[in-house]
């Protein structure tokens, strides 16, 4: 008997840690907002909803209310899309002049590699002229609705860190991502909903994997919340048989008092956001059937979109992004994997696979842009599109050799990215690359750059909006980042 | 100045010189110190050799001191002129006054004849004092520093210009060119930017890096690094080399703090120099391609070009709405949030009640004033909510969609000042009702899908507000139809 008792008192003594106890000490937030959330839980009068994902007001007026971030996974080639280079044209097949390799690495470029011509045929678009290849007609269509970034730049040249720097603005493991931020900052519009939701498409999740919407060291319940776009959208969010609501509610929140105690004995904060989630994950259960059946859609948004109900693709996920937008829910992020276009096969080539993926999404995301205009959501929601790096203007030559079909080597030093809606501009096309498109010779935008102006249309300044851990105040941009001024409205 | 001007400075030097602006304060401090004690004490209960003295023996030596590192400063060159010169006299004159007067507290304050000239002595180290350091403010933040914000009615007074408004509320004033044909490169385009940019520390008082850069002679002779301009030769320019330094180096100018040079700024400066940096010649007279061209028209452009829409409602300041209020709209599980932090805005939204009526929306009186956005689309509201808002002041965005709104709650709206987009989408709205539309000459956007308004009905609408925007929804067809056409496969 007293063995167990030790050994209780031990297990105690491990779990309160020093952080803890000393933050107790200070003001005790943590307790505060325990307070309002049981308060919102037991009774059903909603006199508060004070929980962490209560919408919040953005620091000043922004533009934008939501995000729509649709990252084509692999990184497209802007050589074939945006960035019309007729002068690389003219040296289709010709070696790469020495000057621009010196001292650069490639992902798998060895030697010296030729120079690639772009593949697709390109036109001016719109009022504003934008270059836009045949592959994205739908897009083209509207090209007078969208402003691009053609001279990013980002400094990885590998998928998974690369990604890890769009979403967290670090390339190593840890850091919050965009969309924990924007959660963490504005909370959600709808109570029964989660701020940030991810969806993938393509077969495959994006090799930076969940640590591209994780929260970081913010406090857990503002991590992505991946959906399934196929199948139940949420993995065990039926109740099991024989189980009725009434006994889930029961349950949780016997679970919760648990909890709650486990919360006044120790304070951790991430108790009070298992408390949050239980209860997110029960409000859940009716909120996101709902909001996910794309079924009940009428036909004419189905033939909008290009959607095919019940199968995974961008295209669905393209509709499910304006739904979820729609209630409120504050960070929608997309993936679609397999613009990463090697030219080692048939499908990772820029002259035929690079335009498949393009049908894929060229509708769907076109579609988007309309569908939120004619709810009047576009002005008050910020779509960007756009992947981790860019393609090199040189055909890949793998181990040297020569590749059996066209592809082009991951690159870092420019590529284009669009962004519409709310807070931005439209018709600008801001930065320049040189005659090859291989680096950036006027209006250079960084990673961080483009995150900074995503925080400046949600209405937070992102020197000033930070998060103290480890004893110092943290932020998405870092220690860099400057607002892409001349693409805001 | 002393030293020849191709003579290196020691670093030593300059280091004991940067402790000038810093040191100057405290003999200020004592000899004030000194003069209060010596007004406010009487002869009988304090001994002033034992008081008095020690301070301004101790003011005398911090200000020799404090004036031989200010002579250590002035070698660096980055101040001339006659300023320096006054202040470094009255500098001299003011240490040694200080010395005197502790002399005169040692060993003539018994002494009732010499004891007299001890107060005009105080007078004029008073008077020296702020006249120094009224110099030394001038040399170190520019000579209009003290009278930048003074108000109206005293500017006046002094003779001094009244402030421009624009860098009032920018800071900065956009550069504008009246008329492309007369005007001149360097005048009207480069000087502009150089005055607004690299004048406060390249000018006549204060040469940082023994630079000026406020007439064409002065921007031609370089600094202490030699030219900075290489007419035809931009790469070589250390003018140019500099703005595009990444501007966390060093080197990079303007300094960290101060404000950098735009995008279009630095080409334009570019294109000056490769065109080798004419100061006279008309700008049409240059060659320009057509990045200048854009640049150059965005500087002709009259009037406040493109500047952002933003709804009047949301310049007024106005109080914030009672907790009790919101907290009687928060029971109706309406969401209620302020736009921004900064302002008392509200916007309600029943995202999370879709089942209200126009019973629980009463309440919304309570927030009358601060409501600039009220979402209510799938709710249960009537044409009697719609009058109940006719008399709010500061309603902009209107969403009514999916109700059971008619011609009568139409009608209403005609009271509301400042309403900008209405959603109307699917409502039973008729093309008799649509036109009370035109009743709102604010109006800027309107959704009108989904209801039994006809194309006729459309164009009368349009036809009386010409500027409205009408979105009627994706008219279920796209364009094109490339989809279908097999992307040819490579061999």
């Amino acid at each position: 008997m007293n063995k167990i008792i030790q050994e209780a008192i031990q297990h105690e003594a491990q779990l309160a840690t020093r952080r803890h106890f000393l933050s107790s000490l200070g003001t005790g937030l943590g307790s505060l907002a325990l307070g309002s959330f049981l308060t919102n839980c037991s009774s059903d009068s909603g006199a508060s909803f004070a929980s962490p994902l209560s919408a919040k007001s953005s620091p000043k007026l922004g533009k934008a209310k939501s995000v729509i971030f649709l990252h084509m996974a692999g990184a497209p080639s802007q050589l074939e899309l945006f960035d019309y280079k007729p002068s690389l044209a003219k040296f289709d097949g010709k070696e790469c002049p020495p000057e621009l390799l010196a001292g650069k690495k490639f992902a798998f470029i060895r030697g010296v590699p030729n120079l690639l011509g772009p593949k697709a045929h390109f036109e001016q678009r719109g009022q504003a002229g934008h270059w836009i290849s045949d592959y994205l007609p739908h897009l083209a269509s509207q090209a007078d609705r969208v402003s691009f970034l053609k001279g990013m730049h980002t400094d990885q040249f590998n998928h998974a860190p690369a990604q890890l720097l769009m979403h967290t603005g670090s390339a190593r493991l840890g850091r919050p991502s965009m969309g924990s931020w924007v959660s963490y900052g504005l909370g959600s519009e709808n109570q029964n909903l989660p701020g940030f939701v991810v969806l993938a498409s393509g077969g495959k999740n994006p090799d930076a994997g969940k640590s591209a919407w994780g929260s970081g060291f913010l406090p857990s319940i503002y991590q992505g919340v991946q959906c399934r776009s196929e199948g139940e959208p949420i993995l065990f969010i039926q109740n099991p048989a024989g189980i009725n609501s009434d006994i889930r509610k029961a349950s949780i929140e016997t679970i919760n008092q648990i909890n709650q105690e486990t919360y006044q004995e120790f304070g951790d904060p991430e108790t009070v956001a298992r408390i949050a989630q239980y209860e997110m994950a029960y409000k859940m259960q009716s909120s996101v059937p709902e909001v996910m059946d794309i079924n009940k859609e009428p036909a004419y948004i189905h033939e909008m979109y290009g959607t095919e109900p019940g199968k995974e693709s961008f295209a669905n996920n393209c509709l499910l992004a304006r739904k979820l937008v729609e209630q409120g829910v504050r960070f929608v992020q997309l993936f679609d994997w397999g613009w990463d276009t090697h030219g080692t096969g048939l499908d990772g080539s820029v002259d035929y696979g690079l335009h498949q993926k393009c049908r894929q999404v060229d509708k769907a995301a076109t579609a988007l842009l309309l569908d939120l205009e004619q709810r009047g959501l576009l002005d008050e929601t910020l779509v960007v599109w756009g992947g981790e790096f860019g393609r090199t203007p040189m055909q890949e030559n793998r181990e040297g050799k020569k590749l059996a079909y066209f592809g082009r080597d991951h690159h870092t030093e420019a590529f284009t990215m669009w962004l519409a809606g709310g807070g931005i501009k439209p018709g600008v096309s801001y930065g320049e690359t040189d005659d090859l498109g291989y680096s950036t010779i006027s209006g250079k935008t960084s990673v961080y750059d483009l995150q900074a102006t995503i925080l400046q249309c949600l209405g937070f300044n992102h020197e000033e909006f930070t998060y103290p851990f480890q004893g110092r105040n943290f932020r998405l941009t870092d220690v860099f980042g400057k607002v892409i001024d001349p693409i805001l409205a | 100045m002393i030293l020849l001007d191709t003579e290196v400075i020691p670093d030593w030097i300059l280091f004991f010189g940067h402790f000038h602006p810093m040191l100057v304060h405290l003999p200020i401090g004592m000899l004030l110190m000194g003069m209060i004690l010596y007004v406010f004490s009487k002869k009988e209960e304090v001994q002033r050799q034992t008081s008095i003295a020690p301070i301004l023996w101790t003011t005398g030596i911090m200000a020799l001191i404090s004036c031989a590192m200010g002579w250590c400063l002035s070698l660096a060159g980055e101040y001339e002129g006659d300023t320096l010169k006054i202040h470094q006299w009255l500098g001299i004159c003011l240490a040694l006054c200080s010395l005197a007067l502790a002399y005169m507290t040692q060993h003539w304050s018994q002494d009732a004849f010499m004891s007299r000239f001890f107060k005009p002595g105080l007078l004029l180290a008073f008077i020296l004092v702020m006249w120094t350091g009224h110099l030394g403010g001038n040399l170190t933040h520019g000579s209009d520093y003290l009278t930048n914000y003074l108000p109206q009615p005293w500017r006046g007074w002094l003779g001094i210009a009244p402030r421009e408004q624009a860098t009032e509320e920018k800071g900065i004033q956009p550069i504008r060119i009246k008329n492309l044909q007369e005007a001149l490169i360097f005048q009207d385009l480069i000087q502009p930017t150089l005055k607004q940019k690299c004048w406060s520390c390249h000018n006549a008082e204060k040469q940082k890096g023994k630079l000026r850069m406020d007439s064409p002679e002065y921007l031609m002779k370089g600094g202490a690094n030699g030219e900075i301009i290489q007419a035809g030769n931009p790469a070589e320019s250390d003018l140019i080399k500099r703005v595009l330094l990444d501007p966390s180096h060093e080197d990079h100018m303007p300094p960290k703090g101060k404000v950098y040079l735009t995008e279009d700024e630095i080409v334009l400066l570019q294109w000056w120099v490769k065109e080798g940096a004419h100061f006279n010649k008309k700008i049409i007279n240059i060659p320009y391609d057509a990045r200048i061209k854009s640049i150059l028209a965005k500087y002709t452009q009259v009037g406040n070009q493109q500047e952002a829409y933003i709804s009047p409602v949301l310049k007024e300041n106005i109080p914030a709405a009672t907790d009790a209020d919101i907290e009687k709209l928060r029971k109706h599980h309406l969401l209620v949030i302020a736009l921004s932090k900064e302002k008392s805005f509200l916007e309600v939204n029943a995202i999370n009640a879709k089942q209200i009526g126009d019973k629980e929306l009463q309440d919304l009186d309570g927030i009358k004033e601060q409501l600039v956005s009220l979402k209510l689309g799938g709710t249960n509201i009537s044409d009697a909510l719609l009058q109940q808002i006719s008399s709010y002041p500061r309603l902009v965005h209107l969403q009514i969609d999916h109700t059971k709104i008619s011609r009568q709650g139409l009608s209403y709206l005609s009271s509301l000042k400042h309403l900008e987009t209405l959603n109307l989408v699917a409502n039973a709205i008729d093309d008799q009702a649509v036109l009370e539309l035109a009743k709102l000459p604010t109006l800027r956007k309107v959704y009108l899908w989904q209801s039994k308004v006809s194309d006729q009905g459309i164009k009368m609408l349009q036809k009386k507000m010409p500027k409205l925007i009408i979105d009627q929804g994706w008219k279920g067809k796209w364009p094109l139809d490339t989809l279908n056409i097999p992307i040819k496969k490579p061999e």
